[in-house]
């Protein structure tokens, strides 16, 4: 049989597929503009010692450099401290708010959603302004007045290296939970109710429900959450610079606050540009190790 | 209409795609004229409040320069102080800065290390420069080249409330005329002290040091040390020398004594004033000439029972003070020499944009424009022109915080363009990751001045070598 060779057929992009990549187009276009770009860039930055009027090459010196430096480690420590301290702290109480709102009717779920949502949307100085009050070193701030009512004595929150890590980690976990309830709450509302039933006619109480069924079923929610969260407390800046600025001595020097002051402060960009990628690098490692150990029977 | 919408879709998402690219396209070229001296053109510049009415004076500051120079456009942008330096970044960084900034002399050995920096000394005329005292311009070079013209220079002094100082017993007229030495400032602030049951209510002493304000703390009081700056004449590093441990050792003593709060360390400059205007505190620092300013202003809204009065203030005089001298050494000034700034682009500046530059910074550092902004800073006026100008406006100032400010002036600390900048460079970033760090922990009780003063040692040694560094 004689076979033919097939007339190569020339794809014409028409009708609804030239429409999505119109569409996929716009957003391709940004991505690499304010996404891809910046990254490639900083790559290229973090090989230069970076000028305005023209930058030179010099290998690896930025690298080196922040290897051998000991604020970057002191910073690195300092942020694994805070993420492991807030983080699993953070889930938790976020957990354990989307339990007590669920059996809530959906006006007052919706209320005690937004009231925990709103410091999210509250300016980070505002909030700063208030926790700064909050945490007012003399007799007269709040948190002294607590602690002198339960005769703890006045402590120095932001300005003693004993305090201010402490403080800051305070800070996290009376704020910032209303996305991880709202994300929780869904995944809540995701439960098929028939598994409640089984285990009601089985004689389960409150807690065996919980472990048995709630824990195991919003496992990809809580390994989402952990690996976001861990990724947002490694990049953790703001708290650190309006609140103690990273002192004292250092305490509270945040990988994120060295690249912001080496970058902005000192105009190393090329430094700045090499520990922002050494972060990065750091952050995909954890997240790797993450879902190799926790994602395994977990499915998207 | 199916159609139709997909159109509409894609022009809005097109035109939003668009519109956040042109933002990142470069500004007009209106400065790349010809090298015509007359030729139009418009010079940008980025100025915060320097004073309560500066930016509301920029309509009448660009008509005047626009009649003053009629082919030139001065065009303001305003920021606030909390914006102006990330502001001033971003544009440098981007490679198109304002023409002019105006920022702190301190500043400058950063933006040449950048390059972005216009050196005007070929440009300014004679007549210009001999209009500027010569203590405060030189505050505006860095080696050889002269970046801008200074708009005043101000004493970094403190400041004390004259009743409790005079219950205290303290001849504070004596000590504006003649300073005082730290002995004589330790027993002073000791007997401002009021305590009740253990519990303070009045502290001699409190300088705000939360931060970075702690660098100015360290800054002002090491000057008074024999050490006016970080490097000594021959370009040695020159805070390891043995007066700076003494300085640090005077910092721990007089919060040991109970004349300074034990949580000086978190007092920021708002804390501190708030302290001093509530009657906690008998002497403030850093102080500022303004201050006195400030402090009559609520005393006047206190009289008038204005609600807009700092809560739970008392009426206060206040009297400028020197900082002591430490360690036998000579009292020497800190003084900020803030000025107008001439910064260039990525693009080779045309000798008619410099010159037209030139022409602009000199217009808002000296005349009237200059009096006018430093009367209400109570501050000095430095230029010829501008305390010519000054004559017909009237300032209501004390009479003897006056004279203590211009007697400080007399000893302000000489401005050291002859430090590189990498040196510069390399000392500021010591003094933010050890020094500041360490004089925080110091300050709070953490470590011991000796431990603080081998760290900078330490570190000065890395970054300086050896033979870099002052040994005595």
């Amino acid at each position: 049989m004689t076979e033919y060779a097939k007339p190569i057929k020339r794809r014409k992009i028409k009708g609804d597929a030239a429409w999505g990549y119109a569409f996929v187009a716009v957003a391709v276009l940004v991505f690499a503009m304010f996404t891809a770009y910046p990254v490639v860039s900083a790559l290229i930055i973090s090989f230069q010692e970076y000028k305005p009027l023209g930058s030179t090459f010099i290998g690896l010196e930025n690298y080196t450099e922040t290897f051998k430096d000991s604020l970057f480690w002191k910073a690195v420590v300092n942020t694994i401290i805070y993420t492991l301290l807030t983080v699993p702290v953070s889930l938790f109480l976020s957990f354990a708010v989307s339990i007590l709102i669920l059996p809530l009717k959906k006006k007052l779920q919706t209320t005690f959603k937004a009231v925990y949502y709103l410091p999210a949307v509250a300016s980070g100085v505002a909030l700063s302004v208030v926790w700064l009050w909050i945490f007012d070193p003399m007799p007269v701030g709040i948190f002294n007045k607590v602690t002198s009512f339960f005769g703890l004595g006045t402590h120095n929150w932001l300005g003693s290296s004993a305090y201010a890590m402490f403080s800051l980690v305070l800070m996290a976990w009376l704020s910032s939970h209303g996305t991880s309830i709202i994300i929780y709450l869904a995944a809540l509302l995701g439960i098929d109710g028939s598994y409640y039933e089984a285990a009601e006619l089985d004689g389960a109480n409150f807690f065996q429900k919980l472990w048995y069924i709630v824990v195991p079923c919003l496992k990809p929610t809580t390994l989402f959450l952990l690996v976001t969260g861990i990724i947002g407390s490694f990049q953790v800046f703001q708290n650190a610079y309006l609140m103690t600025g990273g002192g004292p001595d250092n305490a509270t020097t945040m990988v994120g606050l060295l690249i912001f002051n080496n970058a902005f402060k000192y105009f190393e960009f090329g430094k700045a540009a090499a520990q922002s990628l050494v972060l990065a690098a750091i952050i995909a490692g954890i997240s790797l190790v993450q879902f190799k150990f926790l994602g395994k029977d977990v499915e998207y | 209409m199916k159609k139709k919408m997909r159109v509409l879709a894609t022009v809005f998402a097109l035109s939003m795609a668009l519109t956040t690219l042109s933002a990142c396209g470069s500004k007009d070229d209106a400065k790349s004229n010809a090298d015509d001296p007359n030729a139009k053109d418009t010079i940008t510049a980025l100025l915060p409040p320097v004073s309560a009415n500066f930016q509301s004076n920029f309509d009448q500051m660009t008509k005047d320069f626009n009649a003053k120079y009629p082919n030139l456009t001065l065009k303001i942008e305003p920021a606030s102080w909390e914006d102006m330096t990330s502001k001033l970044d971003t544009q440098v960084n981007a490679g198109s800065p304002p023409d002019i900034a105006f920022m702190g002399s301190d500043g400058i050995s950063k933006y040449v290390q950048q390059g972005m920096l216009m050196d005007i000394s070929d440009t300014a005329t004679e007549e210009m420069i001999k209009d500027y005292d010569a203590a405060p311009l030189e505050y505006m070079k860095n080696g050889k080249g002269l970046y801008g013209f200074p708009a005043y220079m101000e004493a970094h002094a403190i400041g004390g409330n004259k009743e409790f100082m005079e219950k205290a017993g303290i001849d504070y007229k004596k000590v504006q005329k003649e300073g005082w030495t730290f002995d004589e400032f330790r027993e002073a602030i000791k007997k401002g002290v009021v305590s009740e049951g253990g519990k303070t209510s009045r502290y001699g002493f409190v300088f705000a040091t939360a931060g970075v304000t702690s660098k100015d703390y360290l800054g002002i009081l090491v000057k008074s040390a024999g050490m006016p700056a970080a490097f000594d004449k021959d370009l040695k590093y020159a805070y390891t020398s043995k007066n700076f441990l003494e300085v640090l050792k005077d910092i721990r003593v007089m919060i040991d004594d109970g004349s300074m709060p034990k949580e000086l360390s978190s007092i920021d400059a708002g804390k501190r004033w708030n302290m001093f205007l509530t009657g906690q505190t008998m002497i403030t620092g850093k102080g500022l000439a303004g201050f006195e300013r400030s402090a009559k202003l609520n005393n006047e809204k206190l009289q008038n029972k204005d609600a807009s009065a700092v809560k739970g203030s008392i009426p206060v005089d206040y009297v400028v003070l020197p900082v002591p001298s430490f360690a036998g050494a000579q009292a020497q000034a800190s003084v900020a020499v803030d000025g107008y700034v001439t910064f260039r682009g990525t693009k080779e500046p045309t000798a008619a944009h410099k010159a037209n530059v030139v022409k602009a910074a000199n217009f808002l550092s000296s005349g009237a424009n200059a009096a006018t902004t430093n009367n209400e800073l109570f501050v000095a006026q430095i230029t010829e022109s501008s305390r010519k100008a000054a004559e017909s406006m009237t300032v209501e100032r004390d009479a003897d915080n006056k004279a203590a400010v211009e007697a400080m002036l007399k000893t302000a600390v000489p401005a050291r363009p002859d430090i590189p900048t990498d040196l510069g460079a390399k000392a500021i970033k010591l003094e933010d990751e050890v020094i500041v760090p360490k004089l925080q922990a110091l300050i709070a009780g953490e470590i011991t001045p000796e431990k603080m003063y081998d760290a900078v040692k330490s570190a000065a040694v890395s970054a300086f070598g050896e033979d870099g560094v002052v040994k005595d």
